[in-house]
């Protein structure tokens, strides 16, 4: 957000020095390395957490695909997970959705909360079923992390998966539920699969759904039934 | 008996909204007439916008949610002292404020890392959302957001109130008069890289103790962005000028500017195909843009609040015909051909309580505010393409119809960022 009021001061004055990193905590030249560099910084035991930190945001966005495994060993790594993602999540190819399904079933707790997360993202179809089994954890913040990822693979038989789990659900869980099929039948709409959107739509509109999402499916339906243009019109 | 929060709940298109629902006839407004307003992480800025929401009668602020023991006891204690009562809740965890079914709409006024994914939490719990800006952090998700309030048909305001204010109102009108020809050139104007460099840091400070839980919650602080140790400079304000939390100068006000321009020249539907950056990161910077249509749009820091005075936040607009620059000394420059057309507009504050009395007057009549999410995600992405383009330190292209860069494989691996678990969005 902007801190600066209406009326804004002038700021052509330069504010009072703000701390200083320690030269340890300055990116420098890792922001410059190429894949090979980059795996030596992720795979060398005297790197600090900050140098591998930095090697992961670089190695996402130079798409350094020889890191993957590297970049997967950190995954469990309490503070350097996310970092981890975030060299993974971008990088193309299969060997980083291999590298992420590979540990959908080793991590636990947040660490893979921010995987189910990062396949959701990256819509691996190769991980349905083990996103379905997620669905049905006993950790909530998995079982409700796995729905949304289901949702955002767009897929008649996880569109199937959340409707039993609507069946079932109640509170938050049913809420985020509610969500991620909101998100499947938009999919669903963008891969011209109207018919199956709007069916899931028709279910999500029905009287003991969320009242936030019931009314977000109800919006949707008018939208697609009075859309110009429509099939049959 | 249908009152307004019986319509609100069961709106799902426009509708007609007779006068008794809104209070017009009694000037006075019941309690269950009034919109029911929360907030999220209000800080400087944040109380700034309370100020204004606790001037309207048809609104009533309950509760507030923040990380930090202090500002809670602070936001409760304007609200009680406005309100005459001891009736505003605090909160630490955001998921028991939006879980209140008699909150209508939530302010959230957090750090930039907070904003989109809190903001799709409050839609998807049935809450309209005032937001400040920049409203998101990446261009995924810029577009993440336009797309969960449409999902949820919920309002969404982006606290970009210079979209209200009188001066920059008569700008837009003389483009779109004619008076200025047609369009040539937009200048956002950004802050000078003195203070705003473009290229934040990606360097940590060197962690200091924490605090005890019950003075700051360091994790939920941090919330959606990467972890990284604590210093109490972060926390103080200092997380600007920080990539993990900022987006750079670009971002910062290009997120206020580039929004007035697009609304100003009937941009809020799209972004530009070219992104060229010039300069460093000592400024001064630019980076030139380009639309499809042949508009050009000008990010620079080198007129901020340069000859003409206009003050902070200016822009400017060029045509065949004339030119027109304003800024939030609320002074409107313009070629001589145009001076007789300007007039003497309201004092710069008044856009801000315009612009919320819009967005509250937006969700009793269920219409849709003007810094709505599509276009705050628009001008957001225009932003972020910037930002990436100056990164990369070289001229990026852009298609709108496929939402990627053309030319640079990077550019686009850069479009998103990773959320530190659980968040998501």
């Amino acid at each position: 957000m902007a801190q600066t009021p209406q009326t804004t001061p002038a700021v052509t004055a330069a504010k009072p020095a703000p701390p200083t990193p320690p030269a340890a905590l300055r990116e420098g030249a890792i922001g410059t390395l190429d894949g090979a560099g980059l795996q030596k910084i992720l795979t060398d035991p005297a790197a600090s957490e900050f140098q591998k930190a930095k090697a992961c945001q670089r190695a996402g966005e130079t798409g350094a695909t020889e890191t993957v495994p590297a970049l997967a060993a950190l995954l469990s790594d309490a503070r350097l997970g996310t970092y981890a993602r975030y060299g993974l999540e971008p990088i193309p190819g299969p060997a980083a959705d291999e590298a992420l399904r590979a540990a959908l079933g080793r991590l636990q707790g947040n660490l893979l909360v921010g995987v189910v997360a990062s396949v959701g993202k990256r819509r691996d179809a190769k991980a349905l079923a083990a996103l379905l089994g997620l669905m049905g954890s006993a950790d909530a913040a998995v079982a409700e992390a796995a729905a949304a990822a289901v949702g955002s693979l767009g897929t008649a038989e996880g569109a199937k998966a959340l409707q039993a789990a609507l069946g079932r659900a109640t509170g938050r869980r049913k809420m985020v539920a509610a969500d991620a099929a909101l998100v499947c039948a938009e999919r669903f709409l963008a891969d011209g699969k109207r018919a199956e959107a709007l069916a899931l739509y028709t279910v999500l509109s029905g009287p003991t759904m969320p009242q936030a999402a019931r009314h977000g499916a109800m919006a949707a339906i008018v939208r697609e039934e009075t859309r110009v243009g429509r099939p049959g019109k | 008996m249908q009152n307004r929060r019986s319509i609100l709940k069961a709106s799902v298109g426009p509708l007609i909204v007779p006068s008794y629902v809104l209070g017009q006839r009694s000037g006075r407004v019941a309690p269950s007439d009034q919109v029911v307003m929360a907030g999220i992480g209000i800080g400087a800025r944040g109380a700034h916008d309370l100020s204004k929401i606790l001037k309207f009668p048809d609104a009533r602020f309950v509760a507030v949610c923040d990380v930090r023991n202090e500002r809670r006891e602070t936001i409760k204690s304007t609200v009680d002292q406005a309100y005459g009562n001891r009736d505003c809740k605090t909160y630490a965890d955001q998921f028991e404020l939006l879980a209140r079914s008699d909150i209508d709409a939530v302010l959230i006024a957090t750090g930039d890392r907070w904003h989109t994914p809190l903001s799709m939490i409050a839609a998807q719990h049935g809450k309209d959302v005032y937001c400040e800006k920049p409203c998101s952090m990446s261009i995924e998700e810029s577009w993440a957001l336009a797309a969960a309030f449409q999902r949820y048909n919920r309002l969404y305001q982006a606290g970009c109130q210079r979209r209200n204010g009188a001066n920059f109102q008569l700008c837009r009108e003389l483009l779109r008069s004619g008076a200025l020809g047609k369009l040539k050139t937009l200048y956002a104007n950004v802050g000078p890289s003195v203070n705003w460099p473009p290229l934040p840091s990606r360097d940590w400070l060197e962690g200091q103790p924490l605090p005890p839980p019950q003075v700051l919650d360091w994790e939920r602080w941090l919330g959606p962005a990467p972890w990284r140790p604590y210093h109490p400079s972060y926390v103080q304000g200092g997380w600007r000028n920080y990539y993990d939390f900022h987006g750079g100068g670009i971002l910062e006000w290009g997120s206020h500017t580039v929004d007035l321009c697009h609304w100003a020249a009937d941009l809020d539907d799209t972004q530009p195909v070219e992104y060229e950056p010039v300069g460093g990161n000592t400024g001064p910077y630019s980076v030139n843009c380009k639309y499809a249509n042949g508009v050009e749009l000008v990010m620079r820091d080198n007129a901020w609040d340069g000859a003409l005075n206009t003050g902070s936040c200016s822009f400017r607009i060029e045509g065949e015909l004339g030119w027109v620059e304003t800024g939030d000394k609320t002074k409107i420059e313009a070629s001589e051909n145009i001076k007789p057309l300007l007039r003497p507009t309201e004092p710069a504050p008044m856009a801000l309580e315009n612009h919320m009395r819009e967005f509250v007057t937006c969700v009793r009549t269920r219409k849709t505010p003007s810094a709505n999410a599509a276009a705050a995600a628009n001008s957001h992405v225009t932003c972020h393409a910037a930002f990436i383009a100056f990164q990369r330190g070289r001229k990026l292209t852009w298609s709108v119809e496929k939402r990627e860069f053309t030319n640079d494989e990077v550019a686009n691996r850069m479009r998103s960022r990773a959320i530190r678990e659980p968040w998501r969005i």
